[in-house]
């Protein structure tokens, strides 16, 4: 534990809650109320600091599991492969009686009566492209049928396959070595391949040579917002008096992505490496890496990667001898999407619930981790940085196609053939040749319905819209094309201009036997879980969209029903603290813009179907102690004397 | 010293120019200008957590030119782009040339959507809720939301009627989570006990059950709670707070003297609570100040004049009282008489008591110091509100240092009057046997005691909530205290019976009033020289300079951003 307390300056110690909280859980099961205690005193925290962490992160329990502990993943593309037939199996088959908790926010866990087995729907666990998956204990099951639970529970191991050869279309540089043959994530293996040669070149250039480099690639964040990395670089000041700090957001939970796991999982060095060179880049001398909790295989990765780096002096001390200092560490979360938003997910590593903040003042460039200035960059993007610095900005820049330079990891999930990762030269590869000759095409018989494009915020494209690309040539002149969704090119400008955006780069393929408003519901619950709570519109909105969703699920939907969902929508987006706002609400938007025929369809009824009840007659009747005082005393001008008080 | 000069920025909103300093931030200068951004988790005194939306308004900034100057338009004021997005006006500060829109249609469906957002969850339970009557949620409902509600759910069910400490009770169910109390509590207070638990919109406030809300300014939380999710134990169903009439005036219970509002109604007071004044308490009050009430509705207040006839002390009218006192006092000549003064007494009683002495030819006379711990907040280790009174009075020059003097006269039997104003002879070393050998003993009092019934003459006098009157609080400023009910019984106010005492001991005084009483102090007293009760204002006058006694209060920051 104190080893854990030493990650972090020594006077934010309140850091190391999540942590402490995991170790605690790790070794008794469950987080007691002696534990918050404990933990607390053990901070300098107070009780309420900890219990509002435990009650913020739904990986954190406060009840013992079972002792084999199964997390379903229940979103969008886990949902389309089965996963509550393989939920309802499970429970047939450990004899667990769901459904049993009071109504929460957070999916509740059921536990078999011989308390061997318990159960737990969680949401997306970044594995779409292998849907169903569940978490056994600590390890991941993919592809798992939902229909073999014997199997499932006697077999207990990890069965991550890759796909070995990459796809005639893509263009692998971050991926380079997954799936190889001969691949091991050793540092041996690494180094062996040409590993660290570019953080040695980098630690011979001068800061301001590497920031330009990277601005001269014009390498775009990949983590969603697909915001200028050279250009958030260059928010820190060269002269800056405070710490900085870099941290790589590993919190990989949009629905539909995927990469940012086989990254860790399959070339972590590759990341340490990227993570060096930019820590050297912003002379940051710490960095953490915040690994979201579902991945705890990837956390075990990394950690065995940065000890081997730190024993090679790619890290520690006075790395390679350049005098540079750099320090890297992992800070695991516990199952909280808003702490991917960079500002929640700094407000979760300084030990406090995964509230975003405001922007301004709260630039994570000026005041960020620890009030310091700070660069959160997305996993993926720190790669690209090894790779910038390998080849130079100029010569990345080559790649793809203006303004979207480089490769980028597209995961394909749904209803294709052959879901999986795929890298591909930006804006070199559309989304038919995305869908039909990489993911295999749809399945048998079947019709492309719709395609979400960057992760389950992304608005939803209707397979029979047209949509009005301009082109810029890289000569000049700009045309305007009319495209169909399978011309679509994948580059984050094109699915801008189509009313969408590349985000996190997950596609979710959705074919004609699909319900839209199931779809969305799915989505909705989602945002309604992940939703932190902190501001209104998100708060409120985000479960009312879910409710109606459901209710018209039912059967119980009025025909006000798809106004009142987009305006809800419309409130939401744009009036929030971060873009959770939007992340939320686009779904819903575009579902019910698009698809208008099937919400009508289920939006029928005049008026809503009666509520049950919202108190029992027994809460209802159920007497409080009202205090009673004795009501407005008589000044007694009349009486006084008579009684002799007032 | 000269403040340094502060650079004011031009600032349009909603299309008129104005200047403000630098610093400002937005919702302030809107305020500033005469417009009203509703807000629910922004306060003044406390960090902008930015989170309830309620203030969103337009911002832009001057649009630019080429030579990265602000380009002029035809008005040569900056031209303004308009940002797409709605910004919170409580956390940003304003900058040169900014524009701001507080009504435009953009704003106004930005306030009708969070309204409807805060309202699809929240309890319709008005008619029972305490917060009804000054609840924000209702005021700006009417003014910012929509009538008709399209919420066909049901809404999200949380505890109820928790009790987060002894004083404060909390409905979950109407909280709408501003995060105002938690920010109270870890800015003002410095005990961090109250925190969110679970997520989204099941998220509830509450305290960790081993460490309650019990902190001595907890029932402030009650008063920035915007709606009626946190209520005074106390308070709880007994008034509805349109009936309560508000009184301004100051609490009694340490010398801060807190600026406070009675809310009373028929005579009854419900409750007292903080009313601001930067100089004195900002926008609190503790709670052993707010709550120490009870003794006013005590059944052991003196309720009629009463005079030793014989050997029994009896009922009589207040001529007959008053008269019989000053016979009693008249009796003895100064040397032989004490007078134990209290600073719980107005500035007015004490320099009707210090012309008392005088007329009686008395140099006895000392007031009860009476302290306890302090805080580095508001609570004073001087528990008299009128110290600073009593002596700029020349009452006392060191607050209890002749009460051994008086309690050994007492008992040799030198002092053979004592006239004990609204304290207890007992608590300064004097003996109930001594008292009930002394020939006269006068009480001025308002509560019932165990030496009441010793006294050769009982006058009862008002509690402060029911007399007007002036003291000087820890600080050294002079502060008001409004009538704000009429007093129990055939009691009266101090001030008449001391004038009366007066009258009776040396005929008319021309005091008809107690602003006579201050006109005729402020003669006298180069402290209050042009001063009258009226001038005084609500908020006060500086009239000594501070003794240092108290630190200053503990003030959040003023804006969300720490110095780099």
């Amino acid at each position: 534990m104190d080893d854990a307390i030493g990650r972090y300056p020594p006077d934010q110690k309140r850091s190391a809650s999540l942590p402490l909280l995991h170790l605690w859980q790790e070794h008794f099961g469950f987080i007691s109320d002696d534990a918050v205690l404990w933990i607390a005193a053990k901070l300098g925290l107070q009780p309420i600091n900890i219990l509002e962490l435990v009650t913020f992160y739904p990986m954190l329990r406060q009840r013992p599991a079972g002792k084999t502990h199964i997390r379903v993943c229940r979103t969008l593309s886990c949902a389309m492969a089965g996963s509550y037939q393989l939920m309802e199996n499970l429970c047939a088959a450990t004899e667990i009686q769901r459904n049993g908790g009071p109504e929460g926010i957070h999916n509740s866990i059921s536990v078999s009566p011989d308390g061997n087995y318990s159960v737990e729907f969680v949401e997306c666990l970044a594995s779409c492209g292998t849907a169903p998956v569940c978490l056994i204990n600590e390890t991941l099951r993919e592809n798992v049928d939902p229909y073999s639970i014997v199997d499932l529970l006697r077999d207990q191991t990890s069965n991550v396959t890759h796909q070995t050869s990459p796809h005639p279309l893509e263009r692998r540089l971050v991926f380079k070595n997954v799936g190889r043959k001969d691949w091991k994530i050793d540092i041996e293996t690494y180094v062996r391949d040409g590993g660290y040669e570019d953080l040695r070149k980098a630690v011979t250039m001068s800061r301001e040579q590497i920031v330009n480099e990277v601005k001269t690639s014009g390498l775009r964040g990949r983590g969603g917002a697909g915001f200028s990395c050279g250009l958030k670089w260059s928010f820190i000041k060269p002269d800056e008096k405070r710490p900085v700090y870099l941290i790589c957001n590993a919190d990989e939970s949009e629905p539909g992505t995927f990469k940012d796991r086989y990254i860790i999982h399959e070339d972590p060095h590759q990341l340490l490496e990227g993570i060096a060179i930019s820590c050297f880049a912003l002379n940051a001398h710490t960095a953490y890496i915040y690994i979201r909790g579902e991945f705890p295989e990837g956390a075990t990765v990394l950690e065995r990667a940065i000890e081997e780096a730190r024993a090679h002096n790619f890290l520690g001390k006075n790395i390679l001898d350049s005098g540079f200092d750099v320090e890297v560490y992992i800070h695991r979360g516990a199952g909280a999407y808003i702490c991917g938003e960079e500002t929640g997910l700094i407000e979760s590593l300084e030990g406090k619930r995964g509230y975003p903040r405001i922007k301004p003042p709260f630039f994570p460039a000026v005041l960020g981790l620890y009030l310091c200035p700070t660069i959160v960059n997305n996993v993926e993007t720190l790669c690209h940085v090894k790779h910038v610095i390998a080849m130079g900005g100029a010569e990345y820049a080559r790649i793809g196609r203006p303004n979207n330079t480089g490769t980028r990891i597209v995961c394909v999930s749904g209803d294709v053939q052959r879901p999986g990762y795929f890298e591909i030269e930006v804006g070199a590869v559309t989304m038919g040749q995305l869908i039909y000759e990489m993911a295999g095409g749809l399945k048998a018989g079947r019709m492309l319905k719709a395609v979400i494009p960057g992760g389950s915020s992304a608005k939803v494209l209707r397979a029979t819209e047209r949509f009005k690309i301009k082109d810029r040539q890289s000569d000049g002149p700009t045309i305007e094309r009319d495209l169909t969704i399978d011309q679509l090119p994948m580059d984050f400008d094109s699915l801008a201009a189509a009313g969408s955006m590349a985000g996190s780069g997950g596609v979710i393929v959705l074919d004609d036997s699909r319900d839209m408003v199931w779809a969305l519901n799915n989505i909705n619950e989602f945002y309604a879980h992940e939703s932190c709570g902190q501001c209104t519109p998100c708060r409120e909105g985000s479960l009312w969209m879910k409710k109606i969703t459901e209710r018209m699920l039912r059967g119980g939907g009025v025909t006000e029903d798809p106004h009142t969902l987009k305006t809800i929508g419309d409130n939401i987006a744009g009036r929030t603290i971060c873009a959770f706002g939007e992340a939320c609400a686009w779904p819903t938007q575009s579902f019910v813009e698009k698809f208008p025929e099937e919400f009508a369809a289920r939006a029928n009824k005049p008026v809503p179907p009666p509520l049950p009840p919202e108190y029992t007659p027994e809460e209802l009747i159920e007497e409080q102690q009202i205090p009673t005082a004795p009501l407005a005393h008589d000044p007694g001008w009349e009486k006084a004397g008579a009684a002799g008080t007032i | 010293m000269p403040d340094e000069p502060v650079p004011l920025f031009t600032v349009q909103i909603d299309g008129v120019w104005h200047q403000f300093p630098k610093g400002t931030r937005v919702i302030e200068a809107c305020a500033q200008a005469g417009i009203f951004v509703p807000r629910y988790c922004y306060h003044k005194k406390l960090s902008s957590p930015g989170n309830c939306r309620m203030c969103l308004v337009e911002m832009g900034m001057p649009r630019l030119g080429p030579d990265r100057k602000p380009e002029l338009g035809a008005d040569g004021k900056p031209m303004i782009n308009w940002m797409p997005r709605p910004q919170i006006s409580c956390a940003q500060e304003v900058s040169e040339g900014m524009g701001v829109r507080t009504n435009s249609p953009l704003v106004k469906e930005c306030q009708r959507g969070v309204m409807e957002f805060l309202l699809i969850n929240h309890p319709l339970d008005c008619p029972i809720c305490d917060q009804a009557g000054e609840c924000e949620l209702q005021e700006f409902s009417v003014e910012y939301g929509a009538a008709d509600s399209r919420f066909l759910e049901n809404k999200v069910k949380k505890p109820k009627a928790v009790q987060l400490g002894p004083r404060v009770t909390l409905d979950d169910e109407r909280c709408i989570l501003c995060s105002r109390c938690i920010r109270f509590c870890q800015e003002i207070v410095h005990d961090d006990v109250l925190g969110f638990v679970d997520r989204g919109s099941h998220t509830v406030l509450t305290a960790h059950p081993g460490k309650r809300l019990e902190n001595n300014y907890s029932l402030n939380t009650v008063d920035i709670c915007p709606v009626g999710a946190l209520t005074s134990t106390d308070f709880r169903f007994k008034m509805r707070v349109w009936f309560l009439k508000e009184t301004k005036s100051i609490c009694t219970s340490c010398a801060t003297g807190c600026n406070t509002i009675i809310g009373t109604r028929e005579d009854v007071v419900y409750r007292q609570t903080p009313r601001e004044n930067d100089h004195v308490n900002s926008c609190w009050m503790c709670d052993h100040g707010r709550l120490n009430l009870d003794y006013i509705t005590s059944e052991r207040r003196l309720l009629e004049p009463r005079v030793l006839l014989g050997d029994k002390l009896d009922s009589s009218d207040w001529n007959a009282a008053i008269e019989r006192a000053a016979l009693q006092l008249r009796h003895f000549p100064g040397w032989e008489t004490a007078m134990i003064a209290s600073a719980r007494l107005t500035n007015e009683e004490l320099w009707l008591t210090a012309q008392l002495a005088r007329a009686l030819g008395v140099d006895l006379i000392d007031i009860v110091p009476r302290s306890g711990p302090g805080d580095d907040i508001l609570l004073s280790e001087d528990r008299n509100p009128n110290t600073n009174g009593a002596r700029l009075l020349g009452i006392t020059s060191e607050p209890g240092a002749r009460l051994g003097e008086i309690a050994q006269a007492v008992k040799s039997g030198r002092v053979k009057a004592l006239l004990a104003l609204h304290e207890n002879p007992i608590e300064t070393g004097i003996t109930a046997e001594e008292l009930s050998n002394l020939p006269a003993f006068i009480v001025i009092d308002i509560l019932e005691n165990a030496v009441t019934e010793k006294a050769t003459a009982v006058l009862p006098g008002f509690a402060f909530v029911e007399k007007r009157g002036s003291m000087i609080n820890g600080k050294g400023r002079l502060q008001r205290l409004n009538r704000a009910i009429r007093g129990p019984g055939n009691a009266r106010d101090d001030w008449e019976i001391l004038r009366d005492l007066l009258q009776a001991l040396g005929g008319s005084n021309g005091l008809y009033s107690i602003d006579d009483v201050f006109r005729q102090m402020s003669d006298a007293v180069p402290e209050f020289s042009g001063l009258t009760l009226s001038k005084i204002g609500d908020l006060g006058v500086q009239v000594l300079r501070a003794r240092g006694a108290l630190s200053p209060l503990a003030e959040a920051k003023e804006t969300a951003v720490p110095p780099s």
